[in-house]
């Protein structure tokens, strides 16, 4: 059979294909672990019952899946206009150092503090992908080694502050600062509000983009940049201020984690969100409401990396999985122009 | 001062020479027009191979051997989806990342921490290495310090630059369907490339984990394989230039080991994060200073596309 090329596909093609990536690389892994010796349906049912089976494993899965929506939403808002931002990483530690920093200083009411936390946040992160963004927006700089690069700079500069001038010096051993005094409320049991905080945010800039002059020229400028420029957008300008938001909204992420979960900066706590948060972005395809369902994947995967350990399986082993999951979404994406060859 | 200087220059080659090995490879498969940001990925397997392979009782040739072809082999998966199925290169590249370091660190558990069984020894040139400053630097490094830094830039340049096969190789990379359209098979020749621009990686890591540091833990590779594909972009391409940019960084990274030996009033965190830092400026600057090189230093025109010969 003769397969032939086609221009465009459906929106419905792409979610299936989406689909069948995700089995197909969730597959080939369970074969692999099969192979290395794992008993792989007992293993999968631990998943599933560690992670839906009770309360207790839902809010730890939603404890995973918000941060995960704010960083796959910055990766995500950055693919918009064509962008990668592998930093979240770093944005997400930088907006945490900034949260860290308010809350431990600054008194005032609780609800006042949450938003002023929820606003350091985001300039920690904006701040951590500004050279980036510039270098992008106005030299051409790639951004992929840019952003990451600083990745490596942010978890040295966390372990530099936690070890010592934001040591907690009450306790001797820790490697941690002092506990910040804010908290946010809960949602039920553990789950705090960070979650409704990240699916509004999802809404929010998913009607951005959708009804907006402003959403609308990103896109543009996403689908192709000399089109935009020939019909008057700013690019550069618009390229700038999106990654700036993508930055913001991973150090919202991890100012969510600081003060919502962790209560104190320490090293560690990123937990690969930022990385992830590539991934999630990729599956949604851009989309601010396609986050909300990848994001859940990856919360899924993520979990199962803590519940296996029980079973002699390590993060790393199953985090490799989302490499899988990444390469085969990318050659679904391309096979998934291909038709057999209608006859003449 | 001349103790501290010959120092720095010692660990500037043999820290820079795992960016060399790796920047020529990221150059071979820019080149023929592949971006591949799989690179700290290839190390990564690279890296543990060898160690695998010297835990056996191999000899460091041998394990740097293996280290290559951990990553041939996964630079064959890799040009397997980019090349042959035309997938989206930056995908292709982030997931061999991802796969390549927890594949690494699957199988380099049982090894990491110990120091390597072999490792490439220093050999004491007669005479040249009791020159004075530079004689411990340069001539009491092992052998493949002088094939990394000498043979492989030099022989690269040349097949590039001065044969018949580097045009057409260059042209796949700047012009696919012209070079297709003359007749040179261009997923032939990027399929290649890619597979040996990773076995490059590959070595580099083996070279990581058999001179330079030398054991395996886990993200032993810290960003080198980023590093590298920065300096492709810094060398403009060439593998005489990157090479000279691996020395640069070489010495950076030199420069934050000194300090924290000899105790310098910088906090060592700072200290490490100067070959990032560095990385980014020097990405910047010739940016900056651009128009004056010109077109003689910028990226082959066809760089991270898929060629698809019926868009002809």
């Amino acid at each position: 059979m003769r397969m032939q090329r086609v221009a465009s596909i459906g929106p419905g093609t792409v979610i299936l294909t989406r689909i069948a990536s995700v089995l197909a690389a969730l597959g080939v892994g369970g074969l692999v672990f099969a192979l290395a010796g794992y008993n792989v349906p007992m293993l999968a049912g631990k998943v599933i019952r560690g992670s839906l089976g009770d309360a207790f494993g839902l809010q730890d899965l939603g404890l995973l899946y918000a941060p995960l929506i704010l960083t796959g939403l910055s990766a995500a808002v950055a693919l918009r206009i064509g962008l990668w931002n592998i930093g979240g990483e770093g944005q997400f530690y930088a907006g945490a150092i900034a949260a860290t920093v308010v809350g431990l200083n600054v008194d005032g009411p609780l609800p006042l503090m949450l938003v002023l936390l929820g606003l350091a946040g985001f300039a920690g992160g904006a701040a951590w992908i500004l050279v980036p963004a510039l270098a992008r927006a106005f030299l051409a700089i790639n951004e992929i080694i840019t952003t990451l690069l600083l990745n490596f700079v942010a978890l040295l500069l966390v372990n530099f502050l936690c070890t010592g001038p934001m040591r907690d010096a009450t306790q001797a051993v820790t490697s941690a600062t002092a506990r910040i005094p804010y908290t946010l409320p809960d949602l039920f049991g553990e789950l705090h509000w960070g979650l409704g905080v990240a699916i509004g945010l999802v809404l929010l800039l998913a009607l951005l983009f959708a009804r907006t002059t402003w959403g609308f020229q990103v896109r543009l400028a996403g689908s192709n940049r000399f089109a935009a420029r020939y019909a008057g957008v700013p690019v550069p300008r618009r390229l700038l201020q999106v990654l700036l938001l993508s930055g913001g909204l991973a150090g919202v992420a991890g100012m969510l984690e600081v003060v919502g979960t962790v209560h104190r900066l320490q090293g560690g706590i990123s937990n690969n969100y930022g990385y992830l948060g590539v991934m999630v972005a990729v599956l949604a395809g851009g989309a601010p409401l396609g986050v909300l369902p990848a994001a859940l994947l990856m919360a899924m995967i993520l979990n199962a990396g803590t519940v296996l350990q029980a079973y002699g399986v390590s993060t790393n082993e199953v985090l490799s999985l989302t490499g899988l999951v990444l390469l085969f979404t990318a050659v679904g994406e391309r096979l998934a122009y291909y038709r057999p060859r209608r006859s003449i | 001062m001349i103790e501290v200087l010959t120092g720095i220059l010692f660990t500037a080659l043999l820290a820079g020479g795992v960016l060399v090995l790796g920047a020529l490879g990221e150059v071979l498969a820019e080149r023929v027009g592949v971006f591949n940001l799989g690179l700290e990925g290839l190390m990564a397997l690279g890296g543990v191979s060898a160690i695998i392979t010297v835990a056996h009782g191999a000899s460091p040739w041998v394990g740097l051997l293996a280290a290559a072809g951990a990553g041939a082999a996964g630079g064959t998966v890799f040009a397997g989806a980019v090349v042959g199925l035309r997938a989206n290169q930056t995908l292709c590249g982030l997931a061999l990342t991802i796969t390549g370091g927890g594949l690494a660190s699957v199988c380099g558990k049982a090894y990491s921490g110990q120091p390597a069984r072999a490792i490439f020894e220093g050999w004491a040139v007669p005479i040249l290495s009791e020159l004075p400053l530079v004689g411990r630097a340069i001539f009491t490094q092992s052998p493949l310090v002088y094939v990394i830094w000498i043979v492989l830039p030099l022989a690269l340049h040349a097949l590039l630059f001065r044969t018949r096969h580097g045009i057409d190789l260059r042209a796949v990379g700047e012009n696919p369907a012209a070079a297709d359209a003359a007749g040179v098979p261009v997923v032939a020749l990027r399929f290649a490339y890619v597979v040996a621009g990773a076995a490059f990686a590959g070595a580099a890591g083996g070279y990581l984990t058999l001179a330079f540091v030398p054991s395996w833990s886990d993200g032993i590779t810290g960003g080198r394989g980023w590093i590298a594909v920065a300096l492709v972009i810094f060398g403009g391409f060439r593998p005489l230039n990157v090479t000279l940019g691996a020395f640069l960084f070489g010495v950076i990274t030199a420069l934050g080991f000194v300090g924290q030996a000899r105790n310098w009033p910088i906090p060592p965190a700072f200290l490490s994060m100067l070959p990032y830092v560095a990385t980014i400026l020097f990405m910047i600057v010739p940016a900056l200073a651009a128009g004056r090189f010109g077109r003689r230093f910028s990226a082959p025109a066809a760089l991270g596309t898929a060629y698809f010969r019926d868009e002809r």
